[in-house]
């Protein structure tokens, strides 16, 4: 059942910022252990607002494990959130 | 009397995700695809489960099933918190693309929404609308989003459509083949028929929804319904629309069954006291005022205990709520493990009538109006009592499904 690890780790992300239905797309982050992470799929996107702050979700796979992003649209950081391997399921 | 099927044509569109929740988890959580998944309100294996994944449900896992028994269905069924944000933003989503094809838009719940395309120009087939809004909604929304689409010339059979071939299925109920589709079915396949209706039928030796198609309109007005109601069904079943209405809030309320079952008093007050700021802010986010305040507990007994008051005043205010509650509850029995609240006497928060103490109530607005404005700017629960300091992990917001008030 507890198959995931809520975090709050600041992360380095690259990320390119193009058109279409999802403009911003994160490729690849660096955790805080150096450890890099390539996201082979972005599951889902959606906003959350924390009063008149917007945070940007991302729901990214590298394909073993589940992360995760949340992009601060006001202060420009990325945070790590969450991390799901789903080992037991 | 309208004793022929409904034979205009089919301008009513139902469209209805599928096994929404865990839908939208298995999107977000790509390693969750093709699993038995469970979404559920709390980490513990004695929740229910509120959405099963298809996966899950061909394992027999039922949504209202405790986890912990389901787990015991389908080895390795993933349990997933719901996540309300992630929902609101796919219902969103959802209700942009429905509303690119008509300006009537009417969403039924979080899941479904109904398209009405009367007065609306067509230059393709509603089937062919079916399909692009499968499509855009795998495009915007993500490819494991799938959704029922029913078509027919009333809410009720285009709803009856959208039920006909789950998971992905698009079908058309009209004039023409409703007979066929109704042979398919059992009662309680039709909305709005459960056991207890059920029941109510089969005493009447009404056993399939054929029968009940071909039972008179007397008979179940006097001797089924005992009222109009029964009319209602005889059109309904035809085709003929019978529920296109809106209905209105009558009462604003939460519930939340207890984390444990040994919570002191004071701890068991705390909760409702949150519960209270929760009803008192869906009031004012629905500018509404209440007059009543209900408090209901179920015992571990299975008891259900609940006492009201109504006032002359009109209120709103989380204090307001909270007194009142606090002073029903007070006589409340011990062995709680569901408390729940609600407010009832609604009307719009108009100008109230002038009361002599005038300037009490002018106070207190403002102050409920300059901490609704906090909340709003920074959060929800910048600023709250106290008292809920500590409840605010255990009880979270959730999303219901059958209303979209507060979406």
């Amino acid at each position: 059942m507890d198959d995931e690890l809520f975090l709050n780790e600041q992360v380095k992300v690259l990320s390119v910022f193009g058109d279409g239905l999802n403009p911003c797309r994160p490729l690849r982050f660096r955790r805080t252990n150096g450890r890099e992470v390539d996201v082979t799929e972005i599951g889902l996107r959606h906003p959350s607002a924390r009063g008149k702050r917007m945070m940007h979700i991302f729901d990214v796979t590298d394909g073993s494990a589940d992360y995760r992003l949340e992009f601060d649209a006001e202060r420009l950081t990325w945070r790590l959130t969450r991390e799901a391997d789903h080992c037991d399921a | 009397m309208r004793d022929k099927y409904n034979i205009e044509p089919s301008l009513i569109m139902h469209v209805d995700l599928n096994s929404a929740f865990a839908s939208i988890e298995q999107q977000s959580r790509p390693m969750l695809r093709g699993r038995p998944v469970a979404v559920i309100n709390r980490r513990t294996e004695h929740t229910s489960i509120i959405t099963a994944s298809y996966e899950a449900k061909s394992l027999g896992v039922k949504v209202g099933m405790k986890f912990i028994e389901a787990a015991r269905l389908a080895p390795g069924l993933a349990a997933v918190e719901s996540d309300p944000a992630k929902y609101r933003f796919v219902y969103r989503k959802l209700m942009a693309i429905l509303s690119d094809y008509s300006p009537n838009v009417v969403m039924k719940s979080i899941d479904e929404g109904i398209i009405d395309f009367h007065g609306v120009p067509l230059s393709c087939s509603l089937v062919d609308i079916g399909h692009e809004i499968k499509k855009r909604l795998r495009e915007e929304v993500g490819c494991a989003m799938r959704c029922n689409i029913g078509i027919g010339p009333s809410r009720f059979l285009a709803k009856t459509a959208a039920g006909l071939h789950k998971p992905d299925g698009l079908d058309v109920i009209d004039a023409t083949n409703l007979r066929s589709a109704y042979e398919t079915m059992k009662l309680t396949d039709l909305t709005g028929i459960a056991w207890q209706m059920e029941r109510r039928l089969n005493a009447v030796d009404i056993y399939t929804p054929l029968q009940f198609l071909d039972t008179d309109v007397v008979s179940l007005q006097k001797v089924v319904f005992k009222s109009i109601v029964g009319r209602h069904w005889y059109e309904r079943l035809r085709g003929y629309e019978v529920d296109d209405r809106t209905s209105e809030t009558k009462t604003i309320g939460r519930q939340y069954v207890l984390e444990r079952r040994d919570l002191a008093y004071a701890e068991i007050a705390a909760r409702l006291h949150y519960l209270c700021e929760s009803v008192g802010a869906r009031l004012r986010q629905q500018n509404k005022v209440a007059r009543g305040v209900y408090v209901y507990v179920k015992t571990a007994e299975r008891h259900y205990w609940h006492a009201s008051r109504m006032c002359q005043m009109p209120f709103y205010s989380d204090s307001t709520i909270n007194a009142l509650a606090q002073q029903l509850f007070f006589s409340a029995p011990g062995d709680a493990r569901e408390i729940g609240i609600r407010c009832y006497g609604l009307s719009d928060d108009g100008n109230p009538q002038t009361s002599l103490f005038g300037d009490i109530l002018v106070r207190e607005q403002q102050l409920v109006g300059a901490i609704d404005i906090i909340n709003h700017r920074f959060g929800d629960r910048t600023v709250h009592s106290a008292d809920t300091l500590k409840t605010s992990k255990f009880i979270k917001q959730k999303i219901s499904f059958g209303s979209t008030r507060y979406l």
